[in-house]
């Protein structure tokens, strides 16, 4: 999974919470708190191979990188999960490993902000 | 202040929710990460608004929903889903189970305050029409109340100016009338009968007024001819009053034309026996009977009260219905009191 680096669009994320600086930085503390943990959720899903855990955790992905206006990373965290509901063949290690990858990206990004 | 009651699995969505809750101002935000123990918490209390995600663990937002609108009283607080916005399938399906809004993820504070405050609006307006629906209840209430004070006072004065015409006096009306509640409890009757007897006695004689005054109030014996002009009261008191579609009148027309009958057939008018008499004619029978006795009048003087008791026993199963004699004399105590509370000289209203 090749997405283009994440950038962070900070004025955007801004608008969406009405501009407060404080809420802001708030969901980057817990971000950045919860990190690791929502990588450890997706992986432990893949090895237990409990597909409906790991369709949730892709969905909560999905919402967590979107919170951060990570578009790319957003689409393939709810590729993974419209692939689970649908029941089709997909390769969850590839993506699994992809959507921690993106989680981490976007961290370090967080932390410069 | 508005209670607003926020689920999410995710800590970063429930601190962003009650952050822009906070804003919105007047608002108390309470958090839950489960949807089972906010169910519990719903249980005890009523939140103004719920916001709740879609996709959790242990129950999705629809279950959640489902079983919120089924406690009791929470069918109409508003619920706002949150959902991403390809989840179209689940918004109907919310929609159906009883979601009154969206928000979309990521949330956007405008779109968030817009809806939030339309929620809380529709709030207070449920709750301004429940208070006013309360208050408007407690004023019929009240207002009726008064329409019946009203209707006890219309009728104890019908009652009285029926009585003026001849020797009876108000306190009379009042000493039979309860002396009649006492017989009701006594006999069995339940409290809204036992009420209903003590509202209607006061009825009994008020044909009287269409008795004419040469017989009404002719001091001594009447002649048979008169005699039998004086029983029409009965017929007289029930036809004024048997129309009436209030309770209490409807049962002084009972017991205005069934107060005569004796419990062996001899009475009048109908010459009713036994239980073809209403009850509320055979107890009303004792309870004027010993007090006209009682009474002094100015053509006789009151017989001692265990002469009048004599009478009472004397006539169970001719006059009277034994139980009814029966009632009264067990209620003795309360007899005597009533006695001393309704005197000839002071006539308080029932």
């Amino acid at each position: 999974m090749n997405l283009p680096a994440f950038t962070l669009d900070r004025a955007a994320i801004l608008e969406r919470v009405g501009d407060d600086e404080e809420i802001f930085a708030m969901m980057v503390d817990m971000y950045l708190q919860d990190v690791d943990s929502n990588c450890a959720l997706l992986t432990d899903a893949l090895a237990a191979n409990n597909m409906s855990a790991l369709q949730r955790e892709a969905h909560t992905v999905k919402g967590l990188l979107a919170t951060f206006s990570d578009e790319a990373g957003t689409a393939a965290a709810f590729a993974l999960e419209q692939a689970l509901r649908a029941g089709q063949a997909v390769d969850a290690a590839t993506a699994v490993a992809g959507l921690v990858a993106r989680l981490r990206e976007v961290a370090v990004v967080l932390k410069q902000a | 202040m508005n209670t607003v009651l926020i689920i999410d699995d995710s800590d970063i969505n429930l601190t962003l929710i009650k952050a822009l809750v906070l804003k919105l101002g007047e608002c108390s935000p309470v958090l839950f990460d489960n949807p089972l123990e906010a169910l519990d918490w719903c249980r005890e209390n009523v939140p103004d608004l719920v916001i709740v995600d879609y996709m959790m663990p242990d129950m999705d937002g629809l279950k959640f929903i489902s079983a919120f609108r089924a406690l009791h009283g929470r069918n109409e607080i508003p619920v706002l889903m949150v959902t991403a916005n390809d989840q179209k399938d689940v918004r109907y399906d919310a929609l159906l189970g009883g979601a009154n809004d969206f928000l979309t993820k990521p949330i956007d504070r405008v779109e968030f305050s817009a809806r939030a405050r339309n929620m809380l609006s529709l709030r207070q307006g449920q709750k301004f029409l429940a208070d006013r629906a309360d208050h408007l209840a407690e004023m019929v209430e009240i207002r009726t109340q008064e329409i019946r004070d009203r209707e006890r006072e219309l009728i104890f004065r019908i009652s009285r100016a029926a009585e003026f015409r001849d020797p009876e006096t108000g306190a009379h009306i009042q000493r039979m009338a309860h002396y009649s509640q006492v017989i009701a409890a006594g006999y069995g009757l339940d409290a809204q009968a036992q009420k209903l007897i003590l509202e209607a006695a006061p009825m009994h004689d008020v044909g009287k007024i269409g008795i004419p005054d040469y017989i009404l109030l002719k001091p001594g014996k009447l002649t048979p001819e008169e005699f039998e002009v004086m029983k029409g009261h009965a017929r007289l008191g029930y036809e004024l009053l048997k129309d009436s579609a209030s309770e209490i009148i409807q049962a002084g027309a009972q017991v205005a034309i069934s107060h005569h009958e004796k419990y062996d057939g001899t009475g009048y008018p109908h010459g009713l026996k036994g239980h073809q008499i209403p009850a509320f004619g055979r107890i009303v029978a004792v309870a004027d009977v010993f007090d006209a006795l009682t009474s002094e009048r100015p053509y006789k003087k009151a017989w001692p009260l265990d002469e009048a008791c004599k009478f009472l026993e004397d006539g169970r199963g001719k006059h009277f219905d034994p139980l009814c004699v029966e009632a009264f004399l067990a209620g003795w105590e309360e007899i005597l009191d009533i006695r001393q509370r309704f005197r000839d000289e002071d006539v308080p209203m029932i």
